[in-house]
């Protein structure tokens, strides 16, 4: 009681006068047309504007749930395509046996750390062997492929992209089919080199350079880039090509690993082979 | 000094009768434009003693701006403003006071104080009081233009009407 005595000793000015003003400007919107009209619009602006923000603060929310809702819906939609899929037809007896198997499945995956800035750049995806990624898997995003599961814990997996020195992807050139491997000078992060293409291949600037699915470790068809330059050095029996990529690593978000169905059969193929 | 709250109480009664009775109908017949509005009512919130304690002179400014908005009919608006001008009154003392300081016991009038001294104050006060006034009268920052104009309008002949009153009664306190 002391207290509350001595906060009006000091304040009771400034406390009479918030009193007496919110009784005036009871007034004021209470007993005034105009000014209540006002009043009342400009408090419904506002709640109006307070809904919305709330509004969009939910939608911010649920983008989280709706991004892994969406990755899950674009891998079942992938795993139809053709080029995940293993074809068993033949001509038997002049009858065509067709079936298909599973041959790729997806997993989807954030990106939580990248790098661009040295000449071995590597990325952390936050999926690790609990999800099913296991080392030497591809990663790719909607706009081309990504690099090449190094190593994995639990949680975490570490992919070194395609923008590192020792990388080498196997790619075609869509249409006339030549296949060489595609590295990186270290340089320019939007631009790749396509080695191995021999000097007779034809082929023009512009054409696109896709995934061949040699290495089974990409499925067929992904497009990669296209060719920006062409040269040919002398002497070498081989182009020298310049591709720009689709996919800008700056800012890749989202991927998928690639995970092959039958990656253990093709390992004991190579297993007896080498036997 | 004993006799601050009798002349107070007279300067009360006459601001407003000269207010409500004599102003009021001044200002009617613009239809409907009111650009010009003589108030003179906050001369009793200017002259309050030096000494009046901060909670007397709000319910004082109250009653005076609660009484004038019963005849305008504009509930609150009137009081709201003389409230706020009460409230800021320590300022423009402060910025306007005397190198010897104040006689705590007299009032700040033209007597007191000197002519030109006087003229300061109660232009200041006015000013914000008017300002005030006009944009809780509009009540909105959309109006912004027209409270500025008819503030501007209304500011020279409130002041004439203090200066009249100033010069017929020229008060000691």
């Amino acid at each position: 009681m002391r207290g509350l005595l001595q906060l009006f000793a000091a304040y009771g000015g400034f406390l009479l006068f918030v009193l007496l003003e919110a009784i005036s400007i009871t007034l004021i919107v209470q007993y005034n047309q105009r000014q209540g009209e006002i009043a009342s619009n400009s408090l419904g602006l506002f709640t109006a504007y307070m809904d919305q923000s709330s509004d969009w603060f939910r939608e911010y929310i649920g983008l989280k749930d709706e991004v892994v809702r969406l990755q899950a819906k674009n891998i079942k939609l992938m795993e139809q395509l053709e080029n995940a899929r293993y074809s068993n037809a033949v001509f038997r007896d002049s009858v065509r046996q067709d079936s298909l198997e599973q041959l790729y499945t997806f997993i989807g995956a954030k990106v939580i750390s990248n790098s661009l800035s040295s000449d071995n750049n590597t990325l952390r995806l936050g999926k690790g062997s609990r999800q099913g990624i296991r080392p030497h898997m591809g990663v790719i995003s909607d706009d081309g492929i990504v690099g090449i599961v190094r190593t994995t814990t639990e949680h975490f997996s570490q992919v070194m992209s395609i923008l590192h020195s020792q990388s080498r992807i196997n790619a075609s050139i869509r249409g006339p089919g030549y296949f060489g491997s595609l590295t990186w000078d270290g340089r320019d992060p939007r631009h790749m080199q396509l080695n191995a293409i021999p000097r007779h291949a034809k082929f023009v600037e512009g054409d696109t350079v896709e995934t061949n699915g040699f290495s089974q470790i990409f499925p067929t068809g992904i497009p990669v880039g296209v060719i920006d330059k062409i040269e040919e050095v002398p002497g070498n029996n081989f182009f020298k090509i310049q591709v720009r990529l689709f996919i800008d690593l700056a800012r890749v978000k989202y991927v998928y690993v690639v995970d092959n169905l039958m990656r253990k059969e093709l390992d004991e193929l190579d297993q007896q082979a080498n036997d | 000094m004993t006799n601050a709250l009798p002349i107070n109480i007279v300067r009360f009664i006459g601001l407003l009768a000269l207010q409500v009775l004599v102003l009021k109908p001044l200002s009617y017949g613009w239809q409907g434009h009111f650009f010009i509005n003589f108030l003179v009512y906050p001369l009793f919130i200017f002259l309050l003693p030096l000494r009046t304690p901060m909670p007397a002179a709000l319910l004082s400014a109250f009653a005076m701006g609660f009484l004038v908005d019963l005849s305008y009919d504009s509930w609150g608006v009137h009081a709201a403003a003389s409230v706020l001008t009460a409230y800021v009154r320590p300022w423009p003392l402060k910025w306007l006071q005397p190198r010897e300081g104040y006689n705590v016991n007299h009032s700040p009038t033209k007597k007191r104080m000197g002519t030109q001294w006087f003229l300061a104050y109660s232009s200041i006060m006015m000013g914000f009081h008017l300002l005030v006034y006009y944009s809780l009268d509009a009540f909105s920052p959309y109006y912004l233009k027209s409270i500025f104009l008819k503030t501007l309008f209304s500011f020279p002949l409130s002041m004439f009407f203090v200066i009249i009153v100033m010069y017929i009664f020229n008060p000691e306190d």
